[in-house]
């Protein structure tokens, strides 16, 4: 081993872990051989033993108490506001969550409540303002049966009823012909009555009839009034 | 739950991560001393090693997922970060020494020697002990901290090189130039000082 290489690893090579036995024992022999590289190891010693000193004077010494106190403050603070932070995140993500819910479930009924209502809006009535409508008892029409079989749907105001049959868009609400002597303001709260009847019968309510046809059975929807009275009545199809 | 000395600090870290006060305390009083040791032989100063502690806690406190436990200890990662703080704090203010710890003839550190003695040996001892304080916080800082670490803090060649985050052949050269400096000053100071009275 040359100076060099145990002014290297010489000093310490009692400590380095890394070094091989062979190498010990070399660093070993060149102290015991060369004068100024034992000279050189005595004084290391020596300066270690100083460091030493200096280190057992501070062996023992630890942060103040202080730092911990402020740390374990901080450290309640940190975890206070994150936890009223989560808190928070989830309250308005449950709230949102209800709200899309509420919104959901309503959109859900209004559906059921009015089937087709996305199809279609009803069309204003022109001769009469009438606002209800409801669909042609299909089973009836072309039948011959009588008035007492005649489908009858009602349907008052705005309000629907529970029971009554699904009302549908009817683009047919058009063509009531108002009765001679009624106004149209009487037709807003009304029942529609659908009838089958001898043409000739609708000169009972002051309609003209061709007289050829007046034989004919027709199906005739009547607006019957809250007096029971009719106050229009349109072709049904 | 109790905490028992041999919980593992990444346990420990995971708890104090979920808001486990006592786990992070546990955390502090297992590490803390040997990091402020090591920050106050590194700066020489005891303000200064008391917020870099605080400061590497609060590192830890508010962000534990830094810590990787597959690359090492905590121990070794705390190690890492006090450094750099040290690092810091030795870049922006070299070789501080902090005034309120000085003696009267502006040596001394305030720390108590624990070995009784007569005053006249220890005062002795005592400014030898601040000559050897003085010559390790003249060395350089890449120097100052492998002597630090491998002759105070008693780190073993890899750990060393593990916390600085280099090869053992670079402790190794350091902890040789290291000690040649260090060899030199201590010299320096080990020869009598000339006289006043010899001078007139």
């Amino acid at each position: 081993m040359k100076c060099e290489e145990f002014e290297a690893i010489g000093l310490d090579a009692g400590r380095d872990a890394s070094l091989t036995a062979a190498q010990r024992a070399a660093s070993s022999e060149h102290a015991a051989r060369c004068s100024r590289c034992a000279a050189l190891r005595d004084s290391w010693e020596a300066a270690r033993a100083e460091l030493s000193v200096l280190a057992e004077d501070t062996a023992t010494v630890e942060a103040p108490a202080r730092v911990e106190m402020r740390l374990r403050q901080q450290f309640r603070t940190e975890h206070r506001t994150f936890n009223a932070r989560r808190t928070a995140v989830i309250a308005a993500w449950a709230l949102a969550a209800a709200a899309v819910l509420v919104g959901a479930v309503t959109w859900v009924k209004w559906h059921e409540g009015h089937p087709g209502a996305t199809a279609t809006h009803l069309p204003a009535p022109q001769s009469a303002s009438i606002s209800h409508a409801i669909e042609p008892d299909r089973n009836t029409a072309g039948s011959e049966k009588p008035v007492q079989n005649a489908t009858v749907a009602r349907h008052r105001g705005a309000a629907r009823h529970a029971g009554s049959e699904a009302l549908v868009a009817d683009n047919g609400l058009s063509g009531f012909t108002l009765l001679p002597g009624v106004f149209p303001a009487d037709t807003e709260y009304g029942e529609i009555l659908r009838v089958r009847m001898q043409r000739g019968a609708l000169e009972s309510f002051g309609l003209p009839v061709n007289e050829e046809r007046a034989g004919e059975w027709i199906q005739v929807d009547l607006l019957v009034g809250d007096d029971g009275l009719p106050q229009a009545v349109r072709l049904s199809r | 739950m109790s905490i028992a000395d041999q919980d593992r600090d990444d346990l420990l870290l995971r708890r104090a991560g979920k808001g486990d006060e006592e786990a992070f305390t546990h955390l502090y009083r297992r590490h803390q001393a040997a990091l402020y040791r090591f920050a106050l032989r590194m700066t020489g100063s005891a303000w200064a090693a008391e917020e870099i502690v605080q400061d590497v806690f609060m590192t830890l406190m508010r962000d534990p997922k830094k810590y990787d436990a597959t690359r090492g200890t905590l121990g070794g990662f705390l190690y890492g970060v006090t450094r750099n703080r040290v690092l810091k704090h030795l870049e922006r203010r070299p070789r501080e020494i902090s005034l309120e710890e000085k003696n009267e003839d502006g040596t001394g550190s305030g720390v108590i020697l624990m070995e009784p003695s007569t005053p006249a040996t220890q005062a002795e001892k005592r400014e030898r002990v601040e000559q050897v304080r003085s010559a390790v916080l003249d060395l350089p800082a890449e120097f100052r901290e492998a002597i630090v670490l491998c002759e105070f803090e008693e780190q073993s060649y890899e750990e060393a090189a593990q916390i600085i985050g280099c090869p053992i052949g670079t402790i190794r050269s350091r902890l040789h130039r290291g000690r040649a400096l260090l060899m030199a000053r201590l010299e320096m100071l080990r020869e009598p000082r000339p006289r006043m009275s010899a001078a007139k």
